[in-house]
Formats: C-alpha cells, structure tokens, sequence
C-alpha cells in the first residue's frame, strides 16, 4: 500500500497541473463533440492546433536563456515565412518544389533568429525591446510584400494540415530532441538557471543565448510552414497574433518565464490546453467574446493554480 | 555611492539623448516637409503626445518597480467603451469617471496582487487579466460599442482647442503639470523612494520594511488608472467609442519608457525620460507620415530606430560585469 502511495505522490508531483487540465479537455472534447474528435478526424485536429504548438516550441529556447529572455518575433516571423513561402516563391516565381520552399523556411527562420540573436545576445539589448524591433520591423515588411491575403498553397503543403499534419511536428520534436543530445543544451539550462555562476564555470554565455534564438528562428520557421498548410494561402494578419498566446501556452506548461526551467514537452501541453480550451467553447456555440473572456480567465486561474501546486510542492519537499 | 551617482549620471544623460533626437528629428522634419511645424501641426503632434504620455506614466511606474503591464491597452479600451456607454445612457459624467476609475484601480491591483503574492510573471498576469477584461467589454456592448463623449472632454483635447490667447487645448499644459508632480512625487516622497528601492532589490527592500505586495498593488493599480484616464481622452479625441483603441498603446508605451532610459530590469528610470521617448515616438511617427510612407513601412522603420536607440545607450552589462 505504502509503495503505491507514494508512487501517486510522484505521479501528482511530475504531472504538472496543466498535464491533469489538458486531459480533463481532451475527455470533455471527445465526450461533447465526438464527430470532431474521431480518431479518423485526428489529422485534421492535429493540423489545427500545429500552428500553436509549433509557436509555443519556438518562444521556449529564449525563454529557458533567462535573464527576461523572450522572443516577441515568433508570430510575425511565422507571418513573414508564410508570406515568403506563398506570394514570392509560389505565386510569384511558380517554385513549388518541398525541396525549395522547406530550406527557404528554416533558413528565413534561422536568420531572423540570428539577428534576435546578436541584438538580444551580443549588443545585450534588453530581449523584449530587440525582439519588439523585429516584431514591428518583420510586421511592416509582411504587409509591404503581402499588402491582403492571397492564395493557394501547393497541394503538398496543404496536405501537411491534413492527414500528414504529424510529420511537421515530428520533426520539430526530433530536431529538439537531438538538440538536447549537444552540449550547448546544458549550458543552456546552466545559463538560464543562473548566467553569473555558468559564465564563473566557463560557459560561454553570449554564445549560449546566441544560439537560443537562432534555434527559437529556425523552429518558428517550421511553425510558419504549419501556418501555411493550416491556412492554405497567405496571409498578412494572422502571424502576429500568435506571439502572445505563445507566450501564455510556454506560461501554462510550466515553462519558468525566469528562464532554466521547462521543457518542450511543457510548451506542448500548455499550447494543446488553449488550443482544446477553445475547442470546448466553440463546441458550446458560444460567442467569440465569451470565448475571449473565458480564455484570458482561464489562462489566469490555470497559471495561479500552477504555481500554487509548484508551492505546495516545494513546501512539502521541505 | 559613486557607482549610484555614475548610474545617475547615465540616467540623466539619456533622458537629454532623446530629448536631443527628438529635437533632431524635429529639425529634420521641418526641413524636409513642408509646414511640418506649422502651428495646427505642431498642435496635433502635442495632443497625440500628451495622450501618449498618459498612457505611459503607468508603464514608467510597473517597469520602474521591475514589472511590466501589458494590460494597459486593453484598460484604455474598457473605460473608453464603458465611459461612452454610460455617458450615453444619460449617467452623470462625474459619476461615469469614479466607476470607470475603481474598475480600473481593481483591475491593476488585482494584476500586482497576483503577480506579486503568488509569484506569477507580471506579462502573463497581465497579459490574462487583459484578454479577460476585454472579453467582458465586447461581450457587454456584443461588439457594438455605443454612447459618445462629453463636450467638456472633447473640448480638453480637440487639436483646434485654445485656453484663451494660447493656442493649444487644455490636455497640453494639463501633461506638463502631471509630469512635474510626478517626477517630484518619485523623487520626494516616500511611494517613490519605495519604488526605486523594490526596482533594485526586492529582497533588501524587503529588510528595509517595504511591503512587496503593498508597493506591487498600489504601482499596478496606478497604471491601470492612468490608463483608464488615457481611455477617456481617447473617446474625447475621437469621438465615439471603440474597444481596440488601446491596441497601438501596447508596445508604444513600452517604446517611450524604454527611449526614454528606464531599464527594463528596475530600479533605474524616470518620468521625464518617458516624456522624452514619447516625443521621439510623436516626432518619427509624424515626419514618416509626412514623407508619405505607408502605415505598414512605418511600423517597419519604427522598429528599426527602436532597436538603433537603444543599442545606443540601453544596453545590459556583460555577465562579467555582473559577477
């Protein structure tokens, strides 16, 4: 008896309280909306919410490099790949090839990370101000190339939203997962737990944070592709707002806004809770101002009670 | 003591850089485009500044304290829907102000009390409080917000208003005494001492008596009613009542403090450096305008001189400086 009480102690402990939230949601999805949540419809849902998750993913790295690391570029970014990948390769050159239009993405992404990178990093310009630059920068240059929305998306992409939307994401979770076999992960988490004693131990810090938003870059220009297959078009006005509910996602799983603690598995739930959030309410037909009240309400009750959990815990490992 | 004066110094050394800039761009504007300084222009930019300025003394307070309100545009919002809403229904503007204001005092102090008690980040907080508050106008007014401003309050704002021979509205001369109080309120009274001592170091201020969570509740609460204030000029200004007015206000105030030299870390910063910011904010936005550039484009350029400026003086210390 002993031993399989503290096995669900354990339990309880590892599981954050957004893991138990996104399961309640995922039941009460599937117990109010079956047709929706059919297993057969599952490549569509995923497609759905791929998007969210991509972004969530991609704002995680520069949050775990700590000291008010944050990357407000991730949406419009994902705007700017969507916009690149539609109107200038696709509409405006006939370049549908997976083979072009994939490279250009991740290596957009990658630049515009790199650039976050050396303001955020190497000029040491407070992250929220240097990634508000790019947001406001990648934001006026999106609307220049891509003045309204304009369509289609090759078939391929569009089928990535569809019943391959797994392999977009699968790839980010490797990517990530390989990442997390190098060094520069440890330090990482070392400099995003506390840069001054990693940079005493010889980690190089500027490097470190350097590499987090390039990678944050290069992710968000995989979330773009996602955007892209999910919208099948282009269009100007969606990136940007992804950045905020990003954040809360990160927020929601657990992932420490102080930086050196979280994981993508954290960013994952808390992007899958929002996203099956809106789902409930949506299956409720309620209005879309009911459902923003819900949404910012429920972020806060979900995150107050996740650090209070995280208190209790910490009280009673004391 | 001398690292404190040299900080000081630094301070006070950006707030005369933007001022500068701004002076610059100002001079560089009235060169290029023609009646850029004329006196209705000049007004216009003083009224856009002045309720900018508003908008911004809270975000000069909570980043000061070590925080940040993303709340504000969404606050500006809620009271420009609500005060049109019960003006319109025949409520007696005085009245219409002190509910507007509690709301907002509870709203703001619920954002610190959260923040601060429960050790939530203030973005998110704020950024949930935000969402919910703004969900709850739209879903009072379903989406059609109605009602209309006061004569008094578009008169305290309209561009061609003038307070006798002195040509410029009411709002104008109204900022420049609520900037000289509250740069004396930080620098004289015990609030402001507080709060540069909680934007330092929280834990010593913590030995020092000061109550974190007081200083967290009452500095929100303060933003949420400056930005209630600067909801009201806007329905002033434009007339009738829309509830994503405050949306630009988001990043703007944060651009003006951080122009301005208040460090986004706490403890370091001013009013008049806000000030400063928020007149390099008007000054770009007009002279782009002015060169005919498109909205878009000028969001672009925008966020370029952001980052210049402050890779100019607001950059962090190397970690080795830290240590």
């Amino acid at each position: 008896m002993r031993a399989s009480d503290s096995s669900l102690a354990t339990l309880w402990q590892r599981t954050s309280f957004g893991g138990v939230l996104l399961l309640v949601l995922l039941i009460a999805n599937i117990f109010l909306n079956p047709p929706r949540f059919v297993f057969t419809n599952w490549g569509t849902l995923i497609g759905l919410a791929a998007p969210l998750i991509g972004a969530a993913i991609a704002s995680t790295p520069a949050i775990l490099a700590g000291r008010g690391g944050l990357d407000l570029s991730v949406g419009p970014l994902m705007g700017f790949v969507n916009a690149i990948v539609i109107k200038v390769l696709f509409l405006d050159n006939g370049i549908a090839s997976p083979f072009v239009i994939v490279p250009v993405a991740l290596i957009t992404g990658l630049v515009v990370g790199c650039i976050n990178g050396f303001l955020a990093a190497v000029l040491r310009i407070q992250p929220i101000v240097a990634t508000l630059g790019t947001f406001l920068v990648l934001t006026g240059v999106t609307l220049t190339i891509l003045p309204a929305p304009l369509g289609p998306a090759p078939d391929w992409l569009k089928s990535l939203a569809g019943p391959l939307s797994i392999v977009p994401l699968a790839a980010i979770f490797l990517i990530w997962a390989a990442v997390k076999r190098l060094p520069i992960f440890g330090q990482l988490m070392a400099v995003g737990s506390d840069d001054r004693a990693a940079f005493t131990a010889g980690v190089p810090v500027t490097q470190v944070r350097f590499f987090a938003y390039a990678f944050g870059g290069m992710l968000s220009g995989i979330a773009g592709l996602m955007l892209t297959s999910l919208i099948g078009s282009a269009d100007p006005n969606i990136g940007p707002t992804f950045t905020l509910t990003a954040i809360a996602a990160v927020a929601l799983g657990g992932v420490s806004l102080a930086g050196g603690r979280g994981s993508i598995t954290g960013a994952t739930t808390g992007a899958l809770v929002i996203f099956l959030l809106q789902s409930v309410l949506t299956t409720f037909n309620v209005s879309t101002h009911l459902l923003q009240l819900a949404n910012g309400a429920i972020l806060v009750t979900a995150v107050v009670l996740t650090a209070l959990q995280d208190r209790l815990q910490r009280g009673g490992a004391r | 003591m001398t690292l404190n004066r040299h900080l000081f110094a630094a301070a006070q050394a950006r707030v005369v850089g933007a001022l500068l800039v701004a002076l610059a761009l100002h001079a560089a504007g009235t060169l290029l485009i023609p009646g850029y300084s004329s006196p209705f222009a000049l007004r216009a930019m003083l009224v856009i500044a002045s309720i900018l300025a508003v908008a911004s003394v809270g975000q000069t307070l909570v980043i000061i304290l070590g925080g940040i309100d993303l709340s504000i545009p969404f606050v500006i919002g809620f009271a420009n829907v609500v005060a049109a809403k019960l003006f319109g229904d025949g409520w007696n503007f005085g009245v219409v102000c002190a509910v507007v204001a509690i709301a907002a005092l509870l709203i703001g102090g619920f954002n610190g009390y959260i923040s601060r008690a429960v050790g939530i980040h203030p973005l998110i907080v704020t950024l949930g409080t935000g969402m919910t508050v703004q969900g709850a106008v739209l879903l009072w007014t379903a989406g059609f917000p109605s009602g209309s401003a006061p004569q008094a309050v578009s008169d305290f704002v309209s561009i061609g208003g003038s307070i006798g021979p002195i040509p410029v509205p009411l709002v104008v001369p109204s900022v420049a005494v609520m900037t000289v109080v509250i740069v004396l309120v930080l620098a004289l009274t015990p609030y402001g001492r507080r709060l540069y001592a909680m934007g330092s170091n929280p834990q010593a201020a913590a030995l020092a008596l000061i109550k974190p969570v007081q200083m967290w509740v009452i500095t929100y609460a303060l933003s949420a009613l400056f930005a209630a204030m600067a909801g009201v000029l806007l329905l002033g200004f434009t007339g009738s009542a829309y509830g994503e007015v405050g949306q630009p206000y988001l990043f703007q105030t944060i651009a003006a403090v951080v122009i301005g030299g208040t460090v986004l870390v706490g403890g370091i910063g001013g009013y008049l450096g806000t000030i400063a910011g928020v007149l390099v904010l008007s000054e770009i936005n007009t002279v782009l305008i002015g060169l005919g550039l498109s909205a878009s484009s000028i969001q672009a350029v925008l966020g370029v001189v952001i980052v210049a400026l402050v890779s100019f003086y607001g950059r962090e210390r190397h970690v080795r400086e830290m240590i």
